[in-house]
């Protein structure tokens, strides 16, 4: 039994826990009695993706029907991994301890670019073929995927036999039931999946061809099998009535959020230019405050959790944010349980906001600046001025902290060398503004940390055109912002460019980039979003064996009259508003938020209602 | 404030939680119980429980002890019958009753397991001659670095049978705030022997002690 094989070699690895489930809250059914079973992976080892709500959300959901059967399947740590391989034991789910290459469908979560390689590798370790055409005529197997990443899918394209886009709780449960009708009459996995086509929402890249032209770009796509011209993204439409878990599966090892979670609105009223997330998951719908509080309470009580955050883009932008943090309290406080509020807006950060929070603990404050003036934070669309950001600190000094965590992005379009001083010297007026307030932390020095990204285009924004910067203009721009440093009280830290260019290499890549993911990984690539794993070189070597010139992707300024590997995707915002808004910020002009004034994203349109 | 003790049984996958990560886990089992749980009184308040002895990471054991608090007073097959609703696979409540003894007076822990070998005779006098020497030298990883000690005076040999395919032994050691032995330490010095290769099966703790041979309660 695999169960036995793994046990004997369980303590030779780090947190064995991981491996054998049997948490609290794991869901077990009798497999004889289940029509269709689904294997969720994360390509990323329990820690990561145990905290990943999307994989709670339709883990829940899938089991609640009871023929379906969903467990979980992770990426072994590489202590595991070499164990594994050495005694044959083939990646397998944690409920049942079987093989995934048993299960009907594999189906993984493309959180972020650097998990690709660990997609295969994965499937390699389930003894699944990792190309799509080369896996079996008959109807099991089915390899799909889901997430934001999908959203340009083509990088992956050979790997997958469906790509899923948008929100996944109820077409997942389609395809399934499309499956489980199949299956019965006995149909072939190309009947399946010409029809699963035929889904909204449902992407089979074997359906589409690209036809290039001399230049490298697209010349059009060439569509087989009655595949929709344009893929439709799905979305929930009365969001307050979603499925939602009462409980979560509770790890005995500490996982990276290691809380119960609320989701509490989806979308993003403010358009940032950057910021994928704030586009692809438009139109921005909330829970009602009673909602959010009962899905509190009955996970709370049913995961034992002391700690429950509120997940969302933007929580503050709740339109019932003072009563729901209030009715949240009552409960929180006199449960003794932690309520954690990630994602504040510095515009709306109120002193009864933060009085509020205060009452809870005493965390960091982190504001997300991403631009060091005035001028580039307009062109990224960033509607948060200096005034905004000074009284938030003023705010925060006068209620006892004295360390601000700032973050900024590098590369950003039209952005020059006084951007880049303009970071350091926000900081310092920050620093001037601690020293300037009579009642702040007595004996305590201000600490300020600047934490610097490379911008990283990417699709569906309106920046997908932009080229990201070379790794020469980059370099300079660090070592700029290090000169303009002159205090200790400032600590600066970077992201390494060579991930962020890997990252937009793979984020606007088109399908002649599977063959480089695939090379990459047979080189060894694995785990490219740890440090200790990542290795620029071997990546850049399977590009150029493939023929690859990588800058064609990263440093290209894509024009608005290409076709772009992802044209194909809707995801409800329209090309035209892309690229009006592209040239909005190249005229340093903002735009107002949903709420204040639509700006004619075209998702009103694709709904078929107005967003408020 | 009611002053309880738990016996529970940590076995089949439970036994891959580690001592840390059970913390964690009786917290949360505890407020899935919704028991009046006593919290302490302090700056941060959190609720107050201990277990009498660690447990090393891949032993079963039948006879874990959990000391708690409770605000009110209820009855104990209640509080064993709403933590077992609650609790992770392989982790049960045998029962629960009031602390008779201090856990400072526990001093020894009895384990049993299986030692498994191509040759299971070899292996048996291996142990049986591990056991006739006058001491049994280990190096035992403490706080201050690496010190040699001998654990022979300290193994109490309760069970050491041959069955069908294996070696099957129940020995009893030190245990407690003042000396802790753990049965690696034993298999470890069986090994160095280098006799006939094994392996060490189902280690599991089955018995705490106090002074006299009386059972921990």
């Amino acid at each position: 039994m695999l169960k036995d094989l793994i046990e004997k070699h369980l303590l030779e690895v780090q947190k064995p826990s991981r491996y054998i489930g049997g948490e609290v809250g794991s869901v077990i059914k009798d497999k004889s009695k289940v029509d269709v079973r689904f294997a969720f992976c994360f390509p990323d080892t329990y820690d990561i993706g145990m905290s990943h709500l999307g994989m709670k959300i339709l883990y829940s959901l899938t089991n609640e029907r009871e023929n379906y059967w969903c467990e979980r399947c992770f990426a072994p740590g590489e202590d595991f991994e070499a164990i594994m391989r050495e005694n044959n034991i083939p990646l397998y789910a944690l409920e049942s301890l079987d093989p995934i290459k048993d299960f009907d469908f594999i189906g993984f979560t493309m959180q972020y670019e650097l998990s690709y390689t660990n997609v295969l590798n994965m499937l390699d370790l389930a003894g699944i073929p990792i190309f799509s055409a080369d896996r079996t005529q008959e109807l099991t197997q089915i390899v799909v995927a889901g997430g934001p990443c999908v959203c340009n899918p083509e990088p992956l394209a050979d790997f997958f036999d469906i790509f899923i886009l948008g929100e996944g709780e109820e077409v997942n449960l389609e395809l399934m039931d499309l499956y489980a009708a199949m299956k019965k009459q006995r149909a072939s996995r190309d009947d399946f999946l010409r029809k699963a086509a035929q889904i909204e929402g449902v992407y089979v890249p074997k359906f589409y061809h690209f036809i290039y032209k001399e230049d490298g770009t697209i010349d059009k796509l060439e569509i087989s099998d009655g595949a929709p011209e344009i893929v439709h993204k799905r979305i929930i439409k009365d969001f307050d009535k979603v499925f939602y878990p009462d409980n979560f599966v509770v790890p005995f090892t500490e996982i990276v959020q290691d809380r119960a979670s609320v989701e509490v609105l989806r979308g993003c009223i403010r358009g940032c230019r950057f910021c994928q997330a704030g586009f692809i998951y438009r139109p921005f719908r909330e829970k009602h405050t009673d909602t959010i509080c009962r899905e509190v309470k009955c996970l709370c009580e049913n995961t034992g959790y002391d700690e429950v955050s509120l997940a969302s883009l933007s929580t503050s932008d709740h339109s019932e944010i003072d009563p729901m943090l209030t009715a949240l309290l009552d409960y929180t406080v006199s449960e003794r349980i932690n309520l954690s509020l990630p994602s504040l807006r510095v515009d709306n950060f109120s002193e009864a906001l933060l009085e509020k929070i205060k009452k809870v603990r005493k965390s960091g404050l982190t504001f997300a600046a991403e631009g060091g003036t005035q001028r580039l934070r307009d062109v990224i669309n960033k509607n948060v001025s200096e005034d905004e950001i000074m009284n938030t600190c003023r705010i925060a000094f006068e209620g006892g902290y004295s360390s601000v965590k700032l973050y900024f992005m590098m590369g950003l379009p039209t952005e020059t060398d006084e951007d880049i001083v303009g970071i350091a010297d926000l900081a310092n007026r920050i620093i001037d503004l601690y020293y300037s307030i009579e009642n702040r932390p007595k004996g305590r020095g201000v600490q300020i940390s600047i934490s610097c990204a490379t911008f990283v285009p990417k699709p569906f924004t309106p920046f997908q055109f932009e080229p990201q910067d070379t790794k020469e203009m980059i370099e300079h721009k660090q070592k700029l912002l290090l000169d303009s440093v002159k205090t200790k009280k400032i600590k600066v830290s970077y992201h390494n460019p060579e991930v962020s260019r890997l990252e937009v290499i793979l984020a606007k890549g088109d399908r002649r980039l599977c063959r480089a993911v695939y090379t990459a990984w047979k080189k060894g690539c694995k785990f490219d979003s740890w440090d200790e794993y990542f290795n620029f070189e071997k990546w850049m070597e399977a590009f150029s064996e493939c023929g690859i010139d990588t800058s064609f992707y990263a440093n290209r300024r894509f024009e608005y009259d290409e076709i772009l590997p992802w044209d194909h995707l809707d995801y409800f915002v329209s090309k035209e508003f892309l690229i009006r808004e592209n040239k909005t910020a190249h005229k340093s002009i903002t735009t107002p938020n949903c709420r204040l004034r639509c700006s004619g994203c075209g998702v009103n349109k694709k709904v078929g209602r107005e967003c408020f | 404030m009611i002053r309880v003790r738990a016996t529970f049984e940590k076995c089949g996958r439970a036994k891959y939680i580690s001592h840390l990560d059970l913390n964690r886990c009786m917290l949360r089992t505890f407020r899935r119980s919704g028991l009046p749980i006593w919290y302490t009184e302090g700056f941060n308040p959190h609720p107050y429980y201990s277990f009498a002895l660690a447990l090393s990471l891949g032993f079963e054991s039948s006879c874990e002890i959990l000391d708690f608090n409770l605000n009110e007073e209820m009855p104990f097959d209640e509080i064993r019958d709403r933590l077992n609703a609650v609790m992770p696979e392989g982790m049960k409540i045998i029962k629960v009753a009031e602390q008779k003894q201090k856990i400072t007076a526990i001093t020894e822990a009895e384990y049993s397991f299986s030692l498994t070998a191509a040759d299971t005779d070899r292996l048996f006098s291996d142990v049986e001659a591990l056991l006739a020497q006058p001491e049994i030298l280990i190096d035992k990883k403490t706080k201050k670095g690496i010190k040699t000690v001998d654990i022979k005076p300290s193994i109490k040999v309760i069970v050491c049978e041959k069955t069908g395919n294996s070696v099957d032994m129940a020995i009893r050691l030190p245990a407690g705030t003042q000396t802790n032995f753990n049965p690696t330490l034993f298999i470890d010095a069986l090994r160095n022997m280098a006799g006939e290769p094994f392996e060490a099966e189902k280690i599991r703790r089955t018995g705490i002690f106090c002074e006299n041979n009386e059972i921990f309660s």
